[in-house]
Order: C-alpha cells, then structure tokens, then sequence
C-alpha cells in the first residue's frame, strides 16, 4: 500500500479538529477499525495524504439511554453491540443484524458508524435502524448537528458529511424504544457474505382492535440507499394483524423496491426476496410484540 | 516513520515502520513472527488473526499504529518451553491440519472461543471459525478437536478414544 | 530510529545509499519464540506393529506451533521485492514499453521485461506461454514487466511508472466463436483448436436409429480459481560460481528446473529448485510463473527477489480450472439401458495450453461415465480464448464432464419415468467391463457401492419404479 500521513485523535472534539485542520489542503481519510478502509487503500489508486486515525476516542464508545432516547457511539463495533445488555433486551433486532456481519474477526473490529459511513445500500447495521427512524448526531467544528439517518445517505458510498465532520453518534428516538423489530438478511452463504436482500420491520399493536400501530419497513440492497417501504407502510397503518395482511403488505413492498440485477442475483429475484423477507419481519416482530405484552 | 511497541507474547517489542504498515506486516516483516499468514490482505481468509486485548482480529486491517500500546498474542505465544497447548496438541492428535497455512489463524480463533465460551456447542464452534478459510480440510477434524481440546481445558477425562 | 529514511535520488552518495539499504533491510532477529524441545526417542529393540496404530502427520507439530516456513516467511539479508505488472487488456499488440521512469524511483533497482528472456517460452506441452509478455498480450494477467525494489510497496508504485503502450485488438471470449474455423487466430497462425481428441466405438447413428428415445442436452461448467489460502510465491539468488537458487511454492520442481533452464538458456545443472511445504496447491502450482523473471532480476541486481502474488492475481494471473460446455446425445430403450452415446466437448483452453492436453484427455476419456456402452462417439476440442490461463485443477476435466453426464442420466431417468438408481444400475460398469477406449477393468464395485449407499441413505424404491428425490 502507498505511504500517507497518521495522525491520531484522542478523542471526538481532536478528531474533528485534525479534520479541519488536514481536510482543507489534502485528502483525508478516517480510519476506525479498518475493515472497510483498509481493504479500500490495499488495491486502491486514491491513497489519502493523510489518515485520520480515531480508533482511541473512547467518547464515541458508549451506549446508554440519554434523554433523547438510545444513544450508541459511532465507535461501538459490532461485537459490543451483540453483547451489550441494553441492547439485547431492548432491540434483538440490532444483534441479529450486527451477527450477520463479516465474521467474529471483522464483528472485532468494525465500527456501527464506519458501517453507516461507507455507506454501501446492503450495509447490514442499516434497515433496522432506519425503521426505529434512527437519528445520527454529527461533530463539526462548529459543533453537533443532528440529521434523520434516512437522509444520512445520498447515493451508494456517499453521505452529507462534510469533509471536516464526523459522525459521531447514533440515536433510536425514545419514542420508538422498546419498539418491537424484527432484522433478516438473505446472502448467499451464512457468514461473510453480502446481503441480497435485507429487511426490517418494526411496529406496535394496538392490542384492543388488534391493528398495526406505526409500522416501519426498512429494504435495503434494493435502492442507491437503505429506503422505508412507504407503500407497505401505508396499507399496515390502521389495519388488523393478521398473516394474510403481513403476507400482501410484501407483494405492497415489492413496488417500494427498485433493485438492480448483478452477479448475485436477477433484480426479480431480489423482488421476491423482498416480498418473503417483509412477511417474515413483520411475523417476527409481531413474536416480539407478543412477548413483550 | 511511527514507532510502535506491543506486548507481543509477553514481551514488549518495538519496531519502526511506516505509517501505512498493518499489525500483520509488522509482524512478519519486522518482529520475524511469521506465524500470522498473509492470504488475502482486506480481512476475507482470516489467515492473518491474531490476538489483540483479548479480541480475535485480522491483523492485516489494524494498522500497526492502532496496536501501539496493545497486547498481541500470535500463534508463537500459545506453546511453552514444557507444552504445547491443549489446541495445538487435539490438532496434532486430529490430523486437523493438512497444508497448515491457514492453521495459525484457525487456532487463535479458537483460542479465543474457548477462552470465553469453555463449552462451546458445534454451531458456536462454527461460528466463531467463520471467519478461517481453510481449502483443504473441510473443517470436520479442527471441529471435533477443539470439542476434545475444551474437555481437556475444563479438566474433564477424554470422552473415548478417537 | 526517529528519522525518516533517506530513499533518495540516485545521485546520492554510496554512503547514504547503504545506509537506507541498512535501514531497510530486515534485521536478522532471532525468533522470540519457545517450543516444546520433546524429543521422541523410540525405545530400542521394540518390535512394534505398525498397521493399525494410530499415525499423526509430520508436519502436524510444526503446524500447529506456526513454525512451517513456506516461502513467504523465508527472508535473506539484502532482500528485495519484486512486483508484475498486469497487461489490464485481454488481447493487444505491445507498440512500446518504457521503463525508465519506473527505473528512475528511488528504491528501484532493476526493472525487466519480455525482451530480457532469453527464450521466452515455456509449457508443459506446447511452449506456448511467455515468461513475461514481449510483442503481444493474450490475456488480462499477462505479466509485460517485473520490478524489484527495496520495499513491496515501492515495486507496486513502481509498476504504475511503467508505460505501455497497446494496440488493443479484439478479444475471442467465447470458446464456440473460437472453435468456429474463420475466428482470427487467438496465437495466430496457430489454430484456435490446438487439442482434438476422438473416441469412436461401434456405429453410433445406428444406435440411434434403433432406440426407443434419443435424449439430448448441454451442459456448461465456469471458470474456477483453486484459492489455495498461500499465494504463489518465489525467491531467487545466485551464487558466485553461476548457481541460482530458486524457491518457490512450485509443485513440479523437476519440471520446474527444465522450463527455467529453457527461458534462462542456462545448463539445468546451474539450478537449484528448492520447494518445501505448499499452503495448498490441487494442481494451482503445477507449472513456473515468475521464476525465471526472478532469476533474472536476481542476477541483474545481485541480491536475492522475492515476488508474492496478491489475492487478485491468484484469480487472474495464475491457472485456473477449464470451463466445459457439453453436447450430449443418448439413445436409450424404453426400460432405460443405453444403446448409444455422441458427446461434444469444448473446453475452453484461456490463453495458453498449460495443461490442457491432459485436461482434453481425461475429460474425453471419462466424458461416457462408468456405463457400458457400445456405441460411442466421443469428440473434444479444446480452443484458446483471451481468457486466465486454464490448467491443472484436481479432476483435470472430470468434475465437469461427471456433472453432465449424471446430470443427463437424472434427465433420462426423469423423462422415462425410471427409479435414477435403477438406471444407473442397469448401465454401470462391472466387473470386466471394457472402459470408452477399451480398456478391460478390474475390480468394479459401482454397482455394490451404489446398492450399499442406498441402503445407508434409505433410498426407497417402491414398485413403480420412482424414488425419493428423483425431482430433488
């Protein structure tokens, strides 16, 4: 790999500073556990002048309930989602897709932020997220600002930070707490594999008239970005839960997706994918929801 | 130029190397511990694993600044003077190695599994091995040597003789 | 150290010039590592039975205390690294090559290409494969010039220095356009079908002419790379009596030393091939790829070249398996058994013969399955295409012909109507059966081994003939 300059932050506010302070002259880059980063820069041409390493902010480390809601730090790998206590109780959703990811040496070292930040549409930490309508705060030199994760995402690889900002944490609103979600991804094998098709749904049951309150669906790997199936949402709100209508909320979701075809997969089949992953979230949560009751 | 030092099998090492350069290549190249196999180098065959603060991780996508102050534990940490490790030993006993380069990235995710999970079932066991390729043996042997090495590590008598 | 080496230009003094050499040399450490020192000492005079002692391989202690040393951990004093760089185009002519930039960068020592080989070609069969690509470039991992320099990363810069100019001509992908006689020439003048293989027994059309059904299907495999999990890998030395040492993750050393002493024109008694333990070959690593581009570096710069494929380079630059497409026609009676059979085989043979010939031979051979047929017609061409090298790979063209004749014999069986083991059973080989090219073969157990994995599967035929996953 060709030679750049690191720099290390000591935490968030040193990140942020050595951002602004590079990123006006050269090309940076941000290095966090690495696992997207370094696979990019070993056969890459575009070698970065400098690189940002912001592996020892332990600010960015941390998860807890704020007053905002769920908080978890942009720097929290995905092993530490699997096993935080919080989180497992309160979103077994976020374990599941944080498992599907890589393999235990990547789950090591891979960051929930570097996930979003790379921005791929199959990213694994996305769906679930963006069907609790996550929110994700982002350091800047002029402080912290906050942008619904959904709109976090221009297009595959590309994001609304700019270059002297960093994302800095990951918000699920305390509205949507305990909001019961289910998280599945197909690939073509069961580890180290990319997603064809990934889906998360999350509502609440209204359990007098037994009717879908609120529901979320999240599809990704079949948009330029992780997208909400509005149109599936639509005709769930208010309606009665029922597998039947959790299985014609899928064939509704499949016209909220645009997949493309690819090596992997025909963009048809990605379509039914869609269809069978919805009804299958959406079964999912409502076991979730019945257990919690 | 950085300067980086570990804790590499209980020894404190330093070496000065390029900022670019991974935990692996340092390593291999500088600290002469080729155990850590380069197969891939983006963190796919897992060849490269190491132990770093207790974690299981490709070596190839730490950057050996980001080890600096850390503990390592390669596969030339895990045998003593007086034994060898009761992995390394179910291994030998298994036949579980055939060409053997992925074997050093094998047993430190093993090591690492048992370390936390002292009885791991078989899907644990595949799991945690997820992250290893390995085109020679199919996994079946490493499997049933890490069950016979977590009996011996938990101090339980051998189930039967293989 | 905290001061940055000096790799500098190369009006440098000899001084600093050493003193980056020393810097970036690997110091010659001893390894901070302790091992069991057991020794196993047998004990004298013991007669002890061998046949049914439980046997542990001998390379299974080294393994598992990661002390094997395959060729990538071997490091010698003064080492340097070397890097190919790719043609990126799957068929051009080469107008020019400069080096010179490439050459120029500090920490660069020598820079080679096509025109530095003495006899630039080599293959197991034909001698059809350069060393490095001189006038003209076949496929995509082509190598057209190696680097050696005093760093990996330095060599990898390097190679982006080297300009190549191509004229970039049209590429045949397709083995059927390749077989078609009026498809330019890949290695023009030289036929595009540069192996023919016939295996004719009986008289097949009348075979046809008198079976109940006649069945007929095609099947294709792809292209597979081995990915053994350790990456070709080389280093060359020379001594001063004119010796050059070459390790390498070879397979076939002997044959190895004859192709190095072909490209090098050098006696096969100035050769040294040493290989040792190999992280997995199945047949990857059956033929030299940079070693005499390594030998050659190594006596230009006089220090030892070690050159590691990347991961990348192991899918395109190296040998992978044949992709087949195959035509299968077979006349059958009614109750299933085989009267005939006209097979066409193409194998796609990449940009170079390597080991196609012997691929060609066994997948024709072995192309009818383990069925008693009497009347056969079996045709296999293999053609070059501008496509990765095909070679050795554990089969040598017998997993893919095992699939399509398995795979039509489920077609038949499914078409009739017939239990698919029954069908089997009623054509599989026994004991005296005369093989495609009649050979008469001895213990044939297809038949037991079927009826016994049956039994152990709890495959179930009832009466009408049709068994559990007959449509699985």
């Amino acid at each position: 790999m060709r030679g750049f300059e690191l720099v290390t932050a000591k935490d968030s506010r040193h990140a942020v500073a050595l951002l602004a302070q590079h990123s006006a002259s050269a090309k940076v880059r941000v290095i966090a556990g690495g696992t997207d980063l370094m696979a990019d820069l070993h056969f890459s041409s575009h070698i970065p002048d400098v690189v940002v390493d912001i592996s020892r902010a332990e600010d960015l480390k941390n998860i807890a309930i704020t007053e905002e809601g769920l908080s978890i730090g942009a720097l929290v790998t995905h092993t530490q989602i699997m096993r935080s206590p919080l989180i497992r109780d309160m979103f077994p959703a976020l374990v599941d897709a944080a498992h599907t990811i890589g393999a235990v040496q990547t789950r090591n070292l891979g960051t929930l932020g570097g996930n979003l930040v790379t921005g791929v549409p199959s990213m694994d930490s996305g769906p679930t997220l963006v069907a609790l309508e996550a929110v994700v705060s982002i350091a800047g030199p002029a402080g912290r600002r906050q942008v619904p994760l959904a709109e976090f995402w221009l297009g595959p690889r590309k994001t609304v930070l700019k270059p002297d900002e960093l994302l800095a944490e990951i918000i699920i609103p305390k509205q949507n707490l305990n909001k019961p979600t289910h998280f599945l991804k197909f690939g073509l094998r069961k580890g180290q594999a990319l997603a064809l098709v990934n889906v998360a749904s999350s509502f609440r049951v209204d359990w007098g008239k037994n009717v879908f309150v609120a529901p979320r669906i999240a599809l990704g790997a079949v948009a330029p970005k992780v997208i909400r199936a509005l149109k599936a949402e639509a005709f769930l709100e208010g309606r009665t839960v029922t597998p039947e209508i959790m299985a014609e909320a899928g064939q509704v979701a499949v016209g909220d997706a645009k997949p493309i075809s690819d090596f992997r997969a025909s963009a048809e089949y990605r379509k039914d994918l869609v269809a069978v992953l919805t009804k299958r979230t959406l079964e999912g949560a409502y076991e979730l929801a019945k257990a919690k009751r | 130029m950085v300067t980086v030092t570990i804790n590499v099998n209980g020894e404190k090492r330093t070496a000065s190397v390029p900022p670019e350069t991974s935990l692996l290549r340092m390593l291999r190249d500088s600290l002469n511990l080729t155990g850590a196999k380069l197969g891939c180098d983006v963190g796919d065959c897992g060849a490269c694993t190491v132990i770093v603060d207790g974690k299981p991780v490709n070596s190839c996508l730490m950057l050996a600044a980001q080890a600096d102050g850390r503990t390592v534990l390669t596969i030339e940490g895990l045998a003593t003077a007086d034994r060898l490790h009761p992995i390394q030993k179910a291994f030998e006993n298994y036949g579980a190695l055939q060409c053997g380069f992925c074997g050093p990235g094998v047993l430190m995710s093993a090591k690492a599994l048992l370390d936390e999970n002292p009885n791991p079932s078989v899907p644990e066991i595949r799991d945690a091995l997820g992250g290893n390729l390995c085109r020679c043996t199919g996994y079946s042997k490493m499997i049933e040597a890490i069950q016979v090495a977590a009996r011996a590590m938990r101090g339980e008598p051998a189930a039967k003789t293989a | 150290m905290d001061k940055k080496p000096d790799v500098a230009e190369k009006a440098t003094p000899l001084e600093t010039l050493q003193e980056t050499d020393r810097i970036l040399t690997v110091p010659a450490l001893a390894p901070l590592v302790t091992y069991p020192l057991e020794v196993l000492v047998p004990e004298a005079r013991q007669q002890t039975p061998a046949v049914g002692q439980r046997a542990t391989r001998q390379d299974g202690r080294l393994h598992g205390l990661g002390q094997t040393k395959y060729i990538d951990d071997w490091y010698f004093p003064g080492m340097l690294f070397a890097k190919i760089k790719r043609a990126g185009v799957a068929s051009a002519r080469i107008k020019s090559i400069d080096t010179k930039e490439a050459e120029a960068m500090p920490g660069v020592v020598a820079v080679i290409t096509g025109k530095d080989i003495p006899c630039n070609s080599f293959g197991p069969s034909l001698k059809d494969q350069p060393v490095l690509a001189d006038t003209r470039v076949f496929h995509a991992g082509d190598g057209v010039a190696a680097v050696a320099a005093v760093t990996e990363q330095i060599a990898a810069e390097a190679l982006d220095k080297i300009k190549v100019e191509y004229e970039v001509l049209t590429p045949v992908l397709d083995p059927l356009e390749s077989l078609k006689l009026e498809t330019p020439g890949v290695h023009a003048p030289n036929a595009n079908i540069y192996g023919h293989k016939v295996i004719k027994k009986g008289d097949v059309e009348k075979a046809f002419a008198e079976s109940y059904q006649v069945f007929e299907g095609t099947f294709r495999t792809q292209m597979v790379e081995h990915v053994p999990l350790e990456p070709h890998a080389t280093i060359a030395m020379w001594d001063a009596n004119g010796r050059v040492s070459i390790y390498s993750t070879l397979g076939r050393i002997t044959m190895g030393r004859a192709d190095v002493a072909r490209t090098l024109g050098i006696p096969m008694s100035r050769i040294r091939m040493i290989a040792t333990i190999v992280g997995g070959n199945f047949g990857g690593k059956n033929e030299i790829t940079t070693e005499p581009a390594l030998a050659l570096l190594s006596k230009k710069t006089g220090r030892p070249v070690k050159c590691t494929f990347t991961r990348p380079e192991e899918f395109y630059a190296s040998t992978t398996r044949h992709p087949l497409i195959m035509d299968y026609k077979t006349g059958v009676t009614k109750e299933g058994k085989i009267l005939g059979r006209k097979i066409r085989l193409v194998l796609d043979g990449g940009a170079y013969c390597s080991w196609s010939e012997t691929t060609l031979a066994k997948a024709c051979i072995l192309s009818t399955g383990p069925y008693n047929i009497e009347n056969l017609y079996a045709e296999a061409f293999v053609v070059y295409t501008n496509k990765t090298m095909t070679g050795a790979m554990r089969g040598f063209g017998v997993p893919q012909v095992c699939f399509a004749h398995e795979s039509h014999m489920d077609d038949i069986a499914t078409a009739l109507n017939i239990d698919p083991l029954d069908i089997r059973l009623l054509n599989a080989f026994e004991e005296g059966s005369l093989s495609p090219t009649s050979q008469k073969l001895q213990s044939v157990v297809v038949k037991e081994s079927l009826l016994q994995a049956a039994q152990r599967f709890g495959w179930n035929t009832n009466g009408n003939g049709k068994g559990n996953g007959a449509k699985s």
